[in-house]
């Protein structure tokens, strides 16, 4: 008369154990669900009662108490069904305890008894602690990727319950094809020319440096953009797991396995806070910025983004992890990314050259109101991108090749790790002075800049550890010359447009 | 001024800053009827008992242009709002009394008063106007600057409208340098001719600017207090401009800019106009090559707008030699130079243009940046006039 089944709810990107416990005793027939199910959940009512129907099982005719334990926290969507299912068979004695024991469910039931996938498979599978766990056939991929329990696959209701009683051995389904892992990595070789862009890119790369690109449509931004991932060491064993949690939990499958490559993510700038961020519904999932964890968040069209939206990603950008708080429930979602943004340099896309933009100077100065100096700050890199000759279109000669210049990368960033940071951006003020003491030359020339005021002392520490990038990469040691921080200095191109002011 | 009656002038004032008046049927209703008469008439809303504003009425073809004048008119006392200049230490001219200007007193367009605030002795000296693109380059600022203080130091006043770019360049050369010029006769002085009322500044970072040019010379508009930049003003004030100009130097432009209308509005004035050529390619040339090749007289420097005023015996007192063409440069600097003499380019052009690599260019710029021989605006890379060119730039002996 009474079940308890194990089975798991997602909230942000973390799985959460919940027991589906079921009583089924005399009273008025009918199901109640109790322990604050949301609307998807409370709807398992109907799709359980018609499934276990539909899979020659027998509906029992008597009051059933479904209880969602713990009862205090909200559960959200439909995976629940399957282990509702379950109980109500195990409860009204069709299934055995016996049977059961020792096995997780997870999956959203369709009325004609078939198992249909749910979302964040990667996390509610690594929640569970069963020897093995039942899920949905076109999740199989997803759950096999979490070490521990066993997986087993279902198309339906039936089939789980012959398997159950050991009618018949565990179905052993065919895996959706893993189309994904042949993914094209675009490769470097593809940009022609653009000198400034591949070496900005190189550094972006090499020290995690935030990059931000100035140029006028049409320049090759986005194609710029897309090649950034290429260059980024491949993500360790436990780096992919946390990764692939994340896009799990975003109801992202992963036909591939793992994500070893970096992914890039490049929402649209009408993205919402939400989207962009995470939280929102009671699941609290994982927003752009997330799923661009470990990988590169591209922004197109900076200027457009709703400035709130673009305040929000300092947090982030600070702490590699975003904490999105409801009443009810708050959540850490990680967040470490490569920003990478690309800007048009004015409305009338002249791109600000002096004598020749169009734009009256209250229209340029609105435009660039839009974009905060805190965030504009975070760029270690900026970088203008013009658009390419059409003989170096036609032409030009392929440039060096992703491989290649992953290859220095991967070198640059074994440096860093030597002076125990990730990546030379996360170097602060004493490591600064330690790890990238300058030469006199660099010296002197900083301080003829600094004395210009055409540096800020932030903006000086940013130019070092730029240029320390640039020494790693040219496998450089001693104290950084003047190419180095000229270089820096160079890559750090003010976005403010001169158009105008100079007089 | 002082003979001109103080209940007229504050009605003639309060008539300037009603909305939609402009300056002819401004000048109407003072010769016509006098300005006390036609305030009567604004502010009863009895716009027919003047001609001038009768016709003005009449053109009108939405009604409640008119509604809004009348209720402008009843809303403000003309006698307050005259203190209000004269709190500020404006001196306000009215058209055919005493104090206004010679030059502008038979223009075809002439506005009915001035409000200044400094003095308006420049104008009896020869006065040259500098104008040019908002949007300048680092050179044309460079060029206008020169121009200015050379033509300073040989007494000419520089007027100019006081706008970003090449406007804002010309006067900030002159009013930087304190008591360098200043003679007793006030030659040499800046004067501003603003479309704005004085109480404003447009554009606001021209504030202080505007300040220094008005206790240097003047600062001259004909709107009132609490007129903002209206935009119609703005080709109002050029005519202003231009006729008070002996001269009107266009340093850059492109081919419809506002320096344009300045322009045109000399030409119907037969004010000479010079213009600084610039390289073909570059869009802030494309407008003085234009002039250039309808008749305009090109100026390589402050003596060839000396000689065009008639005053080619005086010698400008050259305050900024150039870099002597003999400076050794590196060639890579000298490449750069080079490159950059066909207009502003990116620092990925400069990698292409000189074929170096990526540190070597930015080490170099690096250092010319730094000797002040080429500026960085924005992405921009621009030489400063101030660079060494690689020819001699001699004149030829007359």
């Amino acid at each position: 008369m009474f079940a308890s089944i194990p089975s798991a709810i997602v909230l942000g990107v973390d799985g959460h154990p919940v027991t589906v416990e079921v009583h089924v005793g005399r009273g008025l027939p009918g199901l109640t669900i109790v322990g604050l199910p949301d609307a998807s959940c409370r709807e398992a009512r109907d799709r359980v009662r018609a499934a276990v129907l539909a899979s020659q099982a027998t509906w029992p005719d008597l009051k059933i108490t479904v209880n969602l334990a713990p009862s205090s926290t909200r559960k959200v969507g439909s995976g629940l069904d399957l282990a509702i299912a379950v109980g109500v068979l195990v409860a009204s004695e069709q299934l055995e305890l016996a049977q059961t024991a020792g096995i997780g469910f997870l999956g959203e039931l369709g009325l004609d008894g078939t198992v249909r996938p749910i979302t964040g498979i990667v996390p509610l599978v690594d929640a569970i602690d069963c020897t093995s766990v039942v899920v949905p056939v076109a999740c199989a991929t997803d759950a096999e990727l979490v070490e521990g329990p066993t997986a087993r696959s279902v198309r339906t209701l039936a089939e789980l319950v012959s398997a159950l009683r050991g009618a018949i051995p565990w179905p052993d389904h065919d895996r959706p094809s893993q189309g994904g892992s042949l993914e094209s990595v675009l490769d470097l070789a593809d940009v022609r020319g653009q000198p400034v862009v591949r070496a900005a890119l190189e550094v972006a790369a090499a020290g995690a440096h935030h990059l931000l690109m100035v140029g006028p449509p049409g320049a090759g931004k986005t194609m710029v953009a897309e090649r950034l991932p290429g260059l980024l060491p491949a993500l360790d064993r436990s780096f992919a797991m946390e990764v692939s949690r994340i896009h799990s939990a975003a109801g992202r499958s992963l036909a591939g396995g793992l994500i070893r490559r970096p992914p890039l993510r490049a929402p649209h700038h009408t993205a919402t806070m939400v989207a962009l961020i995470g939280g929102g519904s009671d699941a609290m999932r994982p927003g752009e910025v997330s799923l661009a964890h470990g990988g590169v968040l591209f922004l197109d069209e900076l200027s457009e983004f709703p400035p709130s939206v673009l305040d929000a990603l300092r947090q982030p950008l600070e702490d590699g992890v975003v904490r999105v708080s409801r009443a009810r429930f708050s959540a850490s979602l990680p967040a470490r990314f490569l920003l990478v943004a690309a800007m048009n340099p004015c409305p009338c896309g002249e791109a600000g050259r002096p004598g020749a933009c169009r734009c009256p100077d209250g229209a340029l100065a609105r435009y660039h109101r839009r974009l905060s100096g805190p965030l504009l700050d975070r760029f270690d890199l900026r970088i203008d991108v013009m658009r390419p000759e059409v003989d170096e279109l036609l032409g030009g000669r392929p440039g060096e090749s992703s491989a290649e210049v992953a290859q220095r990368v991967a070198r640059a960033r074994d440096r860093a790790v030597l002076r125990s940071v990730r990546a030379n951006a996360d170097l602060r003020g004493p490591e600064l002075e330690r790890w990238a003491p300058l030469s006199d030359g660099a010296q002197d020339l900083l301080a003829g800049v600094l004395r210009a005021g055409r540096l800020s002392a932030r903006g000086l520490d940013r130019v070092r550890r730029v240029a320390l990038t640039m020494a790693d990469l040219a496998e450089y040691d001693g104290p950084l010359g003047v190419e180095h921080v000229s270089t820096a200095l160079q890559l750090r191109a003010d976005v403010r447009l001169g158009a105008g002011v100079v007089a | 001024m002082r003979d001109y009656p103080e209940e007229e002038l504050a009605a003639l004032v309060a008539l300037a800053w009603l909305p939609g008046m402009g300056p002819a049927t401004l000048l109407r209703c003072l010769h016509e009827v006098g300005p006390s008469t036609a305030w009567r008439a604004a502010s009863s809303g009895r716009l027919g008992d003047v001609e001038a504003l009768a016709s003005f009425a009449a053109r009108q073809r939405d009604s409640t242009w008119v509604q809004t004048m009348v209720d402008a008119a009843r809303s403000i006392d003309p006698a307050a709002y005259l203190d209000r200049h004269r709190s500020a230490a404006i001196t306000i001219v009215v058209h055919g009394q005493r104090g206004y200007p010679d030059r502008l007193l038979n223009d075809e367009a002439a506005p009915a008063l001035l409000f200044v605030d400094g003095t308006l002795d420049p104008l009896d000296g020869p006065v040259v106007a500098i104008v040019g693109t908002r949007n300048a380059t680092r050179l044309g600022c460079d060029t206008a600057a020169a121009l200015a203080r050379d033509l300073a130091s040989c007494g000419v006043a520089i007027a100019s409208g006081l706008a970003l770019g090449i406007d804002g360049a010309a006067h900030r050369a002159i009013v930087g340098e304190s008591d360098k010029f200043k003679s007793g006769d006030g030659s040499g002085r800046p004067v501003a001719v603003v479309a704005t009322g004085l109480d404003r500044a447009y554009p606001r970072r021209h504030a202080l600017l505007q300040r220094q040019v008005a206790s240097r010379g003047a600062v001259v508009s004909e709107s009132p207090f609490g007129i903002g930049p209206l935009r119609w003003r703005f080709p109002a004030r050029n005519r202003i401009l231009a006729a008070l100009a002996d001269a009107v130097v266009v340093v850059e432009s492109r081919s419809a800019g506002g320096s344009m209308l300045t322009v045109a509005e000399a030409l119907r004035r037969d004010v000479q106009v010079l213009a600084v050529p610039g390289h073909p390619t570059s869009p802030a040339a494309a407008g003085t090559l234009d002039l250039i090749c309808d008749g305009a007289i090109p100026v390589r420097d402050a003596e060839d707008v000396l000689v065009a005023l008639g005053l080619g015996g005086k010698r400008p007192v050259v305050t900024e030699s150039r870099a002597e063409s003999g400076d050794r440069l590196a060639p890579l600097h000298a490449s750069i130079l080079d490159a950059l003499a066909a207009g502003p380019l990116t620092l990925a052009q400069l990698v292409e243009a000189t074929g170096r690599a990526l540190p070597e260019v930015s080490t170099a710029l690096i250092s010319l940046e730094t000797a002040g021989h080429v500026t960085r605006s924005g992405s921009w890379f621009e030489p400063r006039a101030s660079a060494p060119r690689g020819r001699a730039r001699g004149r030829s002996a007359p």
